[in-house]
């Protein structure tokens, strides 16, 4: 057999490729700081404030979309051995337009500006546009079908419910389209962080969990069924909520809680029977980021069963600051530590190879670096759940906290790219 | 003369990038002839790019195991 024979064996794509997003995503952490900074307590009052959407958005647009986009860029080829075409545009496409497109929407939220949401509304549009229609193109096609692409077809597909709903509301707060806002923004939130961020951790977790973790592979049939099981739920629940039949809301909400618990407990246990003794940074992020979503699975349960809870309006923000810092931004967070010192290794052994020696992975960006910036990620999300409950004592703490935290990732990650840079330029000037 | 024997490398149990490592710390020392026959369990895309940029020859084999068995031999 060929090595080509069924597979897309075009080179990956540059190393500018998916860098360009993963040195913007950190700031975008410092800027949600400030703005907790400048809004003070108020900003942890209700979820539906100006300023409380517009930090939502910095979080999930700024960090978590920008890092997601950008590592399936790299991924695609690597994982699912499908090619995205033109990369640099492709790449250039979606970032330029998302980092503008996500500073317009907050600075909109702020103004209650309905020019700035017509112009995020564009931005926006485009970033995901492209973005959409490359990833589908390119994961449609993918020679191999394994549970993985299936994860992130169905992540795509939610993604793409995700940006339709979300630029709906951009039309409500821009042109004022006539929706019902409460359903649309529950419909697009659930979708996005249960629909399009699950579902790609979950795509990505079975190969990297395994890979990095020396862990068991995850159960065949979990591998297989989680993420059509999850895209029925979601369509079944949206479906009810549409309808607002209350008990088909009730059942279809217990469904997904349990698959992302049943998904969250399955890979806190592979966790355990990792081969491999010595822990590194990464395995805590992931601990962390499976311990949020089961907790925020609890809380939610808790809420369907004392319903007097469920109306107090720290659950909401306690669920949000859960799902989206404890464990989205968690696990990308760590994440990113295996990719960018990965990919600085691979494409310098590309290019130096028998030419010069490569630093390896470790000496590009040394486990200390990560773990001291990990504690103060920990004590970000402690104090943002604290500010939640507590906020005029905790808030502030909370932002100086979070700023700490972005920008010291932003800086490691710079550092990496820099260290990078100079080899390259030592061996061409040498040789 | 018969070409010197293939080098053997098991990158099965091993942390990434540690299979990939040790295949091209590897090719420093092939002979014109030689292979290396790599063994590995998943499909390495990144090191196939690297092959593919520095010329060399491979042949890729799904092993019964569901491994994968990688020849690599000289430009």
């Amino acid at each position: 057999m060929t090595p080509t024979a069924g597979l897309s064996l075009e080179q990956a794509p540059p190393w500018s490729v998916p860098l360009r997003f993963f040195l913007t995503a950190p700031w975008f952490l410092v800027l949600a700081a400030l703005l907790i900074l400048w809004q003070g307590p108020a900003v942890f009052a209700s979820r539906w404030l100006p300023a409380t959407l517009a930090l939502t958005h910095l979080l999930t647009l700024g960090f978590m979309a920008q890092v997601m986009l950008g590592a399936l860029l790299q991924m695609l080829p690597v994982v699912v051995g499908v090619v995205v075409a033109r990369p640099r545009w492709v790449a250039a496409l979606i970032h330029i337009p998302l980092t503008v497109g996500t500073l317009v929407l907050a600075l909109a939220f702020l103004t209650s500006s309905p020019a700035g949401f017509r112009i995020a509304f564009f931005l926006l549009g485009l970033a995901f546009t492209i973005a959409l229609a490359a990833f589908h193109l390119a994961l449609w096609r993918a020679p191999v079908i394994s549970g993985t692409v299936i994860a992130m077809r169905c992540a795509l597909v939610a993604l793409l419910v995700t940006v339709g709903l979300g630029l709906w509301l951009g039309g409500f707060f821009g042109w004022g389209w006539p929706i019902s806002v409460v359903t649309v923004t529950d419909l697009h939130a659930i979708w996005g962080l249960i629909g399009w961020t699950v579902l790609l951790v979950a795509g990505v977790a079975y190969q990297v969990v395994p890979m990095f973790q020396m862990t068991p592979a995850y159960p065949p049939q979990f591998v297989r069924f989680f993420a059509l099981l999850m895209m029925l739920l979601l369509a079944g629940w949206s479906l009810c909520l549409w309808l607002e039949w209350a008990g088909g809301i009730r059942l279809f909400a217990l469904g997904l809680a349990t698959s992302i618990a049943v998904f969250a407990a399955s890979t806190l246990y592979l966790l355990t029977q990792r081969r491999r003794k010595i822990g590194d940074p990464t395995l805590l992020y992931w601990r962390i980021s499976m311990g949020s979503l089961l907790v925020a699975v609890a809380l939610w349960v808790s809420t369907r069963i004392m319903p007097t809870w469920a109306q107090a309006p720290q659950i909401e923000l306690l669920l949000g600051i859960l799902l989206i810092m404890g464990f989205a931004v968690t696990v990308i967070n760590g994440m990113l530590y295996k990719i960018v010192p990965f990919l600085a290794w691979f494409h310098l052994q590309a290019a130096l190879l028998g030419r010069a020696k490569v630093p390896n992975m470790k000496q590009l960006l040394p486990d200390v670096k990560a773990q001291r910036q990990g504690w103060t990620y920990l004590a970000a999300l402690w104090l943002l759940l604290a500010a939640v409950l507590v906020p005029e004592v905790f808030t502030y703490p909370a932002g100086i906290a979070l700023g700490v935290t972005g920008g010291w990732l932003g800086v490691n990650m710079v550092q990496v790219a820099l260290i990078y840079r100079r080899l390259l330029r030592t061996v061409s000037v040498a040789g | 003369m018969s070409a010197p024997p293939d080098i053997l490398l098991d990158g099965r149990e091993l942390e990434p990038p540690g299979p990939m490592e040790l295949v091209l710390a590897a090719l420093d020392d092939l002979q014109p002839g030689q292979r290396i026959r790599f063994l590995i369990h998943r499909q390495p895309y990144p090191l196939y790019d690297i092959l593919r940029r520095h010329h060399y020859h491979y042949e890729t084999t799904t092993l019964s195991s569901g491994d994968f068995e990688i020849l690599i031999s000289r430009p």
